[in-house]
């Protein structure tokens, strides 16, 4: 009885405690996350230039959203970009960690090598790129020309059909090294019992990569195709430098559209409804993985 | 329980941002940041920072304690910093601004600045401007309201230059109409450099020169159509359509000209002489500056350069039209603590000492007339500006801009798709057509 009176006067006090300690991170959470998606959410339903005063317009923004051409162009090169850049990367920043993570002379330089492009800014790489691709001064078309390669004198970002893949060439050539470094992390937790028992067990390195390594490797395949994914949805700056979303629209994103239509065309509230549907996007994709997957690989517990 | 706690701490973090909630759409009491007499706030992204310095110092060199801070940034990052300013009642005493639909966004919490001219400049002040930049600084307000709520700082034309180094070598002739333009190409193809860079991934590149045909083709016609007196598939602009697409199909443009950007890498490789000709505009003088040290050959004094107007049209205007506007304009904000102090630092600049150290630097076109660069470095130097400032500037008729962000948009996709074969002439100009319908409801 005492006990249970005990129990029932602290439990209280001890919420009240939690919540305290909880306070901090809740008015961040409340602030930078809640709050801009009520807002964002709300501006959604305006007509609204940002400044001045916005009027109320339901959904009329989104039933205007998914019948205009370029935001299903957005959708689709969402698409590709999501496909064509976490799977090269994946293989191909694997394939790096596997040889870099041998005792090679120089490996530390080799994978600093690989890892710059990851730490430049994006507006660099893409003004870069935008030169080495130019098709009349480029490297590219140079080469094109030096070796009678037709197919390298083209202009990839000038071409609508072409400008996104280009734009996911430079991307995949920018993240790959981070890929890398993923990889090489996790290939450092993996026991090396587990790899001698697989040699005396007769596996060549191939079976061994096949059946032991890339199977250990699961966390790391799953964290990176989060972040992938939400990399993907996120992508500014390059497509910006690199297109600015042309040509024609041909390689616009949901957030250079955005941008543009927030601050160019001044239409805050069609915006924002681009935003809640990025956001929407971004969080089904993400708790379908969680879903799918068990949240292990993002809080580091083996499942 | 458990489920109570969280409950409870989801209620606390709705609660408490509910409470903090300012609503999207609002309108907001607007309230200047300045700290009252004798200090400013100034934001733009004209002129660069190191000139805005030199226009504060030359300010305060007169007015010993007045304070201005001045904040400078790319123009996108400047778009986004003054929208969200305005929002939440920071609103910078002066800004800089955009003739047409930025002004007019604004035009709620901006001061109207004739009194301000005409307490500085006497009731002729208008006089003191270049006609197209008072034209423009207007454009867009309501109809009876002749306010100004900018004042334009710097103007420009849009024009082409040429490489002057590549035609003497060539012995090539600067095109006066449309055949020269083409033989002129041919002419000087096959060499390292592009006969004709055109940086049209750029979306404001494309439209000035598709302006300056369609303009060489009727003048004036472009804003009929925007007002909507005429229409965007009348024949002569569905011509003017058509000669930017033979830009590309024929030839003049250098391949791969959409994905090429005007800043940096049109302007880097016509400085370096890969093009012989670029349509840029007046201010590619700056790359003459003075006051910058290690300059290129072709841009020391100018030497390697040449203005010039587009070629005419077969069966156009006899004369290529001037084109051209406001490059940066200033306003103040309606809610300033000191309305005199800003009205005094926007005049200065416009046209007093500040004006000066801006016009020395070469950014671009004063928005008054008569107001030269103290210094030359060289005759041709100053033989340009003339022809820019005496010659072009009080001739300009014809904007750069369409009045509204939609039909610029509209306008540069429909080039766009003209560049890439997407979209014939005519079909563009109904898209352009459709939505300017939609835009003047």
């Amino acid at each position: 009885m005492s006990d249970h009176t005990h129990h029932h006067r602290t439990a209280p006090r001890e919420w009240r405690t939690g919540i305290l300690f909880l306070l901090p991170a809740i008015v961040l959470f409340g602030i930078f996350v809640v709050y801009p998606i009520i807002y964002n959410f709300q501006a959604s339903t305006l007509d609204w230039d940002g400044v001045n005063p916005g009027r109320f317009v339901g959904l009329d923004n989104y039933t205007r959203l998914f019948q205009d051409p370029i935001f299903l162009t957005t959708l689709k090169n969402s698409g590709w970009w999501i496909l064509l850049t976490i799977i090269p990367q994946a293989l191909i920043g694997f394939l790096l960690a596997m040889l870099l993570n041998e005792k090679l002379r120089g490996r530390a330089i080799y994978r600093a090598i690989f890892f710059i492009p990851a730490v430049l800014s994006p507006v660099v790489v893409g003004i870069v790129w935008q030169r080495i691709f130019d098709p009349f001064n480029g490297v590219v078309a140079k080469l094109g020309r030096a070796t009678g390669l037709n197919l390298l004198v083209h202009g990839y970002l000038a071409d609508p059909k072409t400008a996104i893949f280009a734009a996911i060439v430079v991307n995949v050539w920018m993240w790959t090294g981070f890929s890398m470094l993923f990889y090489l992390a996790g290939l450092q937790l993996i026991d090396n019992s587990v790899l001698a028992a697989a040699k005396i067990d007769g596996a060549g390195t191939w079976r061994t990569i096949r059946s032991i390594i890339w199977p250990l490797l699961r966390q790391t395949h799953l964290s990176l195709l989060l972040l992938g994914i939400i990399g993907s949805l996120k992508t500014f700056e390059l497509v910006y430098v690199l297109t600015e979303g042309g040509p024609n629209h041909a390689s616009e994103m949901l957030p250079t559209y955005t941008f543009k239509q927030a601050f160019q065309l001044q239409s805050v509230g069609f915006a924002s409804t681009i935003s809640v549907v990025l956001l929407l996007i971004a969080v089904i994709s993400s708790l379908s993985m969680v879903r799918a997957f068990g949240s292990g690989f993002l809080t580091g517990d083996e499942k | 329980m458990k489920r109570q706690r969280r409950l409870g701490a989801v209620a606390a973090a709705t609660a408490l941002t509910l409470g903090l909630a300012a609503c999207a759409g609002g309108a907001s009491d607007y309230q200047s940041t300045s700290g009252g007499s004798g200090s400013l706030t100034f934001r733009s992204w004209s002129p660069i920072e190191q000139t805005t310095q030199q226009m504060i110092a030359a300010f305060k060199q007169a007015n010993p304690d007045a304070k201005i801070d001045a904040t400078i940034f790319n123009y996108p990052e400047y778009l986004v910093d003054l929208q969200t300013r305005a929002a939440s009642n920071t609103m910078p005493d002066i800004v800089g601004l955009q003739p047409g639909a930025l002004t007019q966004q604004y035009r709620a919490n901006l001061m109207p600045l004739q009194d301000c001219a005409e307490k500085t400049w006497g009731a002729d002040w208008q006089q003191k401007f270049y006609p197209i930049g008072l034209e423009q600084a207007r454009m867009g307000n309501p109809a009876g309201d002749e306010n100004f709520y900018a004042l334009p700082l710097l103007v420009q034309t849009v024009n082409l230059w040429a490489n002057t180094k590549i035609f003497e070598e060539k012995h090539a002739q600067i095109p006066q109409t449309w055949d020269q333009l083409k033989s002129t190409v041919n002419q000087l193809k096959g060499g390292e450099y592009a006969p004709f860079m055109l940086p049209a991934k750029d979306s404001w590149l494309r439209n000035v020169v598709f302006l300056q045909i369609a303009n060489n083709i009727e003048p004036g016609l472009v804003y009929k159509a925007e007002d909507g007196s005429d229409t965007w598939t009348n024949p002569k602009i569905v011509e003017a359509f058509d000669y930017w697409g033979k830009l590309f199909t024929e030839g003049i443009a250098q391949k791969g000209a959409i994905g090429l950007d005007a800043y940096p890498t049109g302007a880097n490789q016509f400085e370096a002489g890969n093009a012989a000709m670029i349509p840029l505009g007046a201010w590619w003088i700056q790359q003459s500056d003075p006051t910058k040290t290690g300059l290129p050959p072709l841009s020391e004094g100018m030497s390697g350069y040449q203005p010039f107007l587009f070629p005419t049209i077969p069966g156009g205007a006899a004369q290529p039209q001037l084109v051209g506007g406001i490059d940066v304009s200033l306003g103040i904000s309606k809610n300033t603590k000191d309305p005199d102090l800003a009205c005094k630092v926007l005049t200065d600049w416009i046209a007093g000492a500040g004006a000066q150290k801006l016009v020395n630097t070469f950014n671009d076109l004063p928005a008054v007339t008569g107001l030269n660069p103290e210094k030359f470095t060289s005759d041709k130097q100053q033989q340009i500006w003339t022809t820019l400032t005496s010659d072009w500037m009080p001739q300009v008729k014809y904007s750069r801009y369409l009045k509204t962000p939609q039909m610029d948009t509209a306008l540069g996709d429909a080039l766009s798709g003209i560049a890439t074969g997407e979209l014939t002439p005519q079909a563009a100009a109904e898209k352009v057509q459709a939505e300017q319908q939609k835009v003047n409801g």
